[in-house]
């Protein structure tokens, strides 16, 4: 074996290890680094990282989580990501949430009960995001924060914070390029190896990942089987902490070509800036990130916070942001048939309201299309017994 | 030398064991309770017909398993009991549209083609409300055993309702029904109907068409039986051993294996 | 009947079941007058201007009221299985729930559920979920949903989000142009403002009228009391309502008359009433003695117009509201009610169909507790459906707290 491909099998080694400890620890495994972290995909990461901090997704851990601050009827994610800060050995310079639902808007008041609001920075962007204003006001959200992040950080430098955003843009920028590349193998690839690539990416440093995925993905394309026979579906939900329902389709003979999952490629997907649909060109990208002015594609007029805004503004629909319901239908039927799928799985976390809400149509929007839907509801990302009954029964009836 | 083949259906509180011969005759079955290992059980069983037959284990030419022990189980294919209660269903009752299975652990409606192929179903969600799990705890804080539930509800004057949706919540309903001096019968109609609402509710979620077969171990409570016949307006068919319907559609699926 | 020794009526509470009656009986004859008049019908969430739609004539119904009208009914339970059924899961919001449910299950719901609505308006101060709920309404019905977004605020009211709700609202009036045929007449919407602000003012006072010892309201008065204030607020029949309340408790404090017989403690409330079991809940409380003087819950409908233009006023007060703030707002409130309204307790109802009011309700019960010494006490239920309601548990918590205030 050529020794790129040596070094190839050991990035992706340490990508996967990474994906599995789920951030815990990330301060003292890279103690050059100051992470920052936060809760939703709706949160910028390139403002975390301008003001000299690494971006990381808080997670549950795996252990059932019961917090005193929550009920039982509250979702695990926000059980658990709480009851992990309350371990309080996390190293973290602060953490953030995007205000999304009901859970979350509660998570940060008590978040910041314990740790005090300086330490808790939220932002609020519009659920309306082609409201009259949105752009405005999400901007000036974006702006607040920028500017809080950058008090907390107490960073110090010689270029401006200008500067600084733009580099992290570009950095953001190539980790989904990069991501997109992914997801377009993800028909020929083993499905719980592509969901644990881009959940690493959310819990490292932005480089670091950036340099490890360039180097396995060459390795991924030459891994890449052929179309296998197996079942093709999408798997659409929130926060999966673990492989363990894409290992379990897998395990059944079925295949996730399509992923709709917070954690998974919507954190990712990003459509180039001026409306189009098209998505930026791997190879029209600079391959220095740090590279931003020569090969920097974006309008001169335009500040880099209306592309940061944009990005966000264009995000695949997430039940949280209501572009109406009928958007979000839209976008995953297209998702559905562009990527051929024989099924969809729609995975709850008992308790998440907006995900439940939107199973109903969705389901009933994507069996019109002849794709068959299945609603499962679990406690938090791992599968067992129940789940394969139910995931066995479906793939099954697939082949009807 | 002739062909045999086995459907095993190791469930979370009983394992079942069904033998067919070559003509995809049912010549046998066996069930017994499940206990730490299903899989050990199933095997003694498997061991038992094919003695209790006279056939040897290298005339049985395929194996299929399904229930919660179906993974570790060693066999050909291992295939969910929502296709093997199909399958086995069918078998017994040409005509059925829709299958209801209440087990142990889950309770399922399957709507099904002529032949007992799947084309849609609906599951209990994470929670126990309406399963035999939920019948046995109520059972148990009533002190009665689970197979007199049926008979006993069957008995009562005065329905007491069991309205809590969580089986914790109900149960302490329950408790408060008794201390409160209500009749055990009247307490345990009030819980066969509350697992049948449950149930109901799945049916509607897959659309009933007759007819309408009911297995699982539940389908032997002649309370449930009757709240749920009620509840859905039709009459439910019941195999004569509905615990192995799901056991007997795996054999089956092992028959078709062989055929090929 | 020893409930009724112990609790008094309002003599006033016959003209509001009439005055109730005739609003949802309006409702009904916009199916044939809406049309020749050109006067809509829209469904509404509690939080959502609607002040300005009636400056459109539009006539409003709120499906979480009947959520409410159908829980005191004992309908919510089968309405509920009809949603389930349907795929709605068992743990969203019961009014929603309920409410889904009378659409696809007429002949189980109360009144054979509400007149069906030519648009719907929902605003999200109250919580995300009505948004999920009216964009299922909207799928469900086809009629075109108009949505105010009034962005949480973890802190003070902000500029850009006020301007950016003020943007929402003058959009919004294009839209309502659009869909009823009339211009927006200004001078009306500050009429329909002044009358909103002066039945507000007039609840405000009555609730007030609850500081006296012993008090002339316990819980179930004011959330029987509320419904006006909710579902016809800048009604002149309102207005009028309430002067009679009003007229009606202060004789209650000139007399010393209680709500219940004998005061002995004083309670706060917290969260929307456990309406399936209002009065059996309460009577454990009454029973001893004991007297929900005030709430956060019909108190949500207090609050004063903000300053500024119509608009800007209309922008400002809508994203205030307590739900869409931080617990340590939320905590300010609860202690100031217990100082002013002189109680010795409170009692949070954590509500599992609502989030935004439940989740934050420890971090509140802890921080009121440390800064006043008054006790609090958590009991587990939902606001409409009685299958999530564990009575020996919630009377055992119930008596437990009790006896430690009177101890």
């Amino acid at each position: 074996m050529d020794i790129t491909m040596v070094k190839a099998e050991e990035e992706l080694t340490f990508l996967l290890e990474e994906a599995v400890l789920r951030g815990k620890n990330a301060a003292e495994r890279y103690p050059e680094q100051r992470f920052f972290g936060y809760l939703c995909s709706y949160y910028p990461e390139e403002l975390i990282l301008a003001a000299g901090l690494e971006p990381l997704r808080l997670l549950p851990g795996s252990d059932p989580a019961n917090p005193a601050e929550l009920p039982s009827y509250c979702c695990s994610l926000a059980r658990g990501t709480l009851a992990e800060a309350k371990k309080g050995k996390s190293g973290l310079v602060g953490v953030g949430m995007a205000h999304t639902c009901d859970t979350m808007q509660c998570l940060d008041g008590i978040w910041s009960d314990r740790f005090g609001r300086e330490n808790v920075l939220p932002i609020v962007p519009p659920v309306l995001l082609n409201a009259p204003g949105a752009r405005r006001y999400y901007q000036r959200e974006i702006e607040e924060l920028s500017a809080k992040l950058l008090r907390l950080s107490e960073i110090k430098r010689s270029f401006s914070n200008e500067e600084a955003l733009e580099w992290a843009w570009q950095v953001c920028t190539r980790a989904r390029q990069l991501a997109a590349e992914l997801d377009e193998l993800r028909p020929r690839l083993p499905s719980p190896l592509v969901s644990a690539l881009l959940r690493a990416g959310q819990l490292l440093p932005k480089e670091r990942f950036i340099e490890a995925l360039l180097t396995v993905l060459p390795l991924l394309h030459i891994k890449a089987g052929e179309d296998s026979g197996r079942y093709r579906v999408l798997v659409s939900g929130a926060v999966l902490e673990t492989d363990s329902l894409f290992q379990m389709v897998e395990d059944l003979n079925g295949r996730v070509v399509a992923d709709d999952t917070c954690t998974g490629y919507r954190h990712y997907a990003q459509n180039i800036v001026g409306g189009a649909n098209d998505k930026i060109r791997v190879d029209e990208a600079p391959r220095d990130s740090r590279d931003s002015q020569s090969q920097n594609s974006m309008n001169s007029r335009e500040s880099v916070l209306t592309q940061i805004v944009q990005r966000y503004v264009t995000m695949p629909p997430c039940p949280c942001r209501s572009q109406g319901l009928e958007k979000r239908l839209d976008y995953l039927e297209a998702l559905a048939l562009k990527r051929g799928v024989q099924g969809a799985i729609l995975a709850i976390r008992k308790y998440c309201e907006p995900h439940a809400w939107d199973a109903v149509p969705l389901k009933e929007r994507l069996e019109v299309r002849g794709i068959r839907t299945l609603i499962l509801e679990l406690e938090a990302s791992e599968v067992g017994g129940q789940e394969r009954t139910r995931l066995q029964a479906f793939l099954e009836s697939l082949s009807n | 030398m002739e062909d045999f083949f086995i459907g095993v259906d190791i469930g979370s509180l009983t394992a079942k064991v069904v033998l067919v011969d070559a003509q995809g005759k049912a010549l046998g079955w066996a069930v017994a309770r499940s206990g730490y290992s299903g899989r050990d059980v199933a095997q003694r069983l498997t061991r038992e017909i094919l003695a209790e037959k006279g056939v040897k284990e290298e005339q049985i030419k395929a194996t299929v398993a399904t229930g919660y022990g179906r993974v570790t189980y060693p066999a050909e294919r291992e295939v969910s009991e929502i296709t093997c209660q199909a399958k086995g269903s069918a078998h017994f009752f040409p005509g059925a549209r829709t299958v209801i299975d209440i087990g142990g652990q889950d309770s399922k409606v399957i709507k099904v083609l002529p032949g007992g192929k799947v084309i849609d179903f609906a599951m209990n969600d994470k929670c126990a409300a309406g399963t035999g799990r939920f019948l046995e705890v109520m059972a148990g804080a009533l002190e009665v055993s689970l197979e007199e539930v049926g008979a006993l509800a069957l008995k009562a004057e005065e329905h007491k309702s069991i309205s809590s949706f969580c089986t914790v919540f109900a149960e302490s309903e329950v408790i408060s029904h008794a201390s409160a001096g209500a009749l055990k019968p009247d307490i345990l109609a009030g819980v066969c109907e509350s697992v049948a609402a449950r149930v109901s509710a799945l049916v509607e979620r897959v659309g009933l068409e007759s007819e309408v077969v009911f297995t699982g171990g539940v389908a032997k409570n002649v309370g449930v039986t009757k709240a749920l016949s009620e509840q859905i307006g039709y009459p439910l068919l019941i195999p004569e051993n509905p615990q192995i319907t799901a056991a007997l559609g795996a054999a089956l699926l092992a028959w078709g294996m062989g055929k090929n | 009947m020893a409930e009724e020794k112990k609790y008094r009526q309002f003599q006033v509470s016959k003209d509001l079941k009439r005055l109730m009656a005739k609003h949802y009986a309006l409702g009904r004859y916009y199916r044939y007058w809406g049309r020749p008049l050109r006067r809509k019908l829209a469904w509404i969430t509690s939080g959502a201007p609607v002040e300005l739609l009636r400056a459109f004539k539009i006539y409003s119904v709120y499906p979480e009221q009947y959520g409410a009208i159908c829980s005191t009914a004992k309908a919510t339970e089968k309405l509920c299985q009809a949603a389930e059924a349907a795929g709605y899961s068992q743990d969203l919001c019961s009014y929603a729930r309920s409410h889904i449910g009378s659409i696809l299950r007429p002949d189980l719901a109360p009144m054979q559920g509400l007149p069906k609505p030519d648009l719907l308006v929902a605003c999200n101060n109250i919580c995300g979920t009505v948004l999920k709920w009216y964009e299922a309404l909207a799928h469900l019905l086809k009629v075109p949903l108009l949505v105010l977004d009034t962005p949480y605020l973890p802190g003070e009211q902000t500029e850009h989000a006020q301007q950016y709700v003020l943007e929402q609202l003058q959009s919004m009036v294009a839209h309502l142009e659009a869909l009823t045929g009339r211009k927006l007449d200004r001078q009306e919407l500050k009429r329909q403002l002044t009358r909103s602000a002066e039945m507000t003012k007039l609840w405000r006072e009555i609730r007030e009228l609850a500081q006296a010892h012993p008090s002339p309201l316990n819980g179930p008065d004011l959330f029987i009391q509320m419904a006006p204030i909710v579902a016809i607020r800048g009604s002149q029949e309102g207005i009028d309502y309430y002067r009679k309340l009003k007229a009606e408790t202060e004789e209650r404090v000139r007399r010393s008359e209680g709500s219940i017989l004998e005061e002995k403690i004083r309670l706060v409330w917290d969260n929307i009433a456990i309406w399936p079991k209002l009065f059996s809940f309460t009577k454990m409380f009454t029973e001893r003695g004991a007297c929900f003087v005030t709430d956060t819950y019909s108190g949500g409908w207090t609050a004063e117009l903000a300053p500024g233009d119509p608009m800007e006023s209309l922008a400002a007060t809508y994203t205030e509201i307590f739900l869409n703030r931080s617990p340590e707002f939320r905590a300010q409130q609860m202690i100031q009610l217990i100082e002013a309204y002189g109680a010795n307790g409170f009692v949070l109802h954590s509500n599992r169909s609502c989030k935004p009011y439940s989740l934050v309700q420890e971090v509140i019960r802890r921080r009121v507790m440390k800064k006043t010494g008054v006790p609090g006490l958590m009991v587990e239920a939902d606001m409409a459906d009685p299958r999530a309601y564990a009575e020996e548990s919630v009377r055992t918590r119930v008596e437990a707290f009790l006896e430690t205030l009177q101890a």
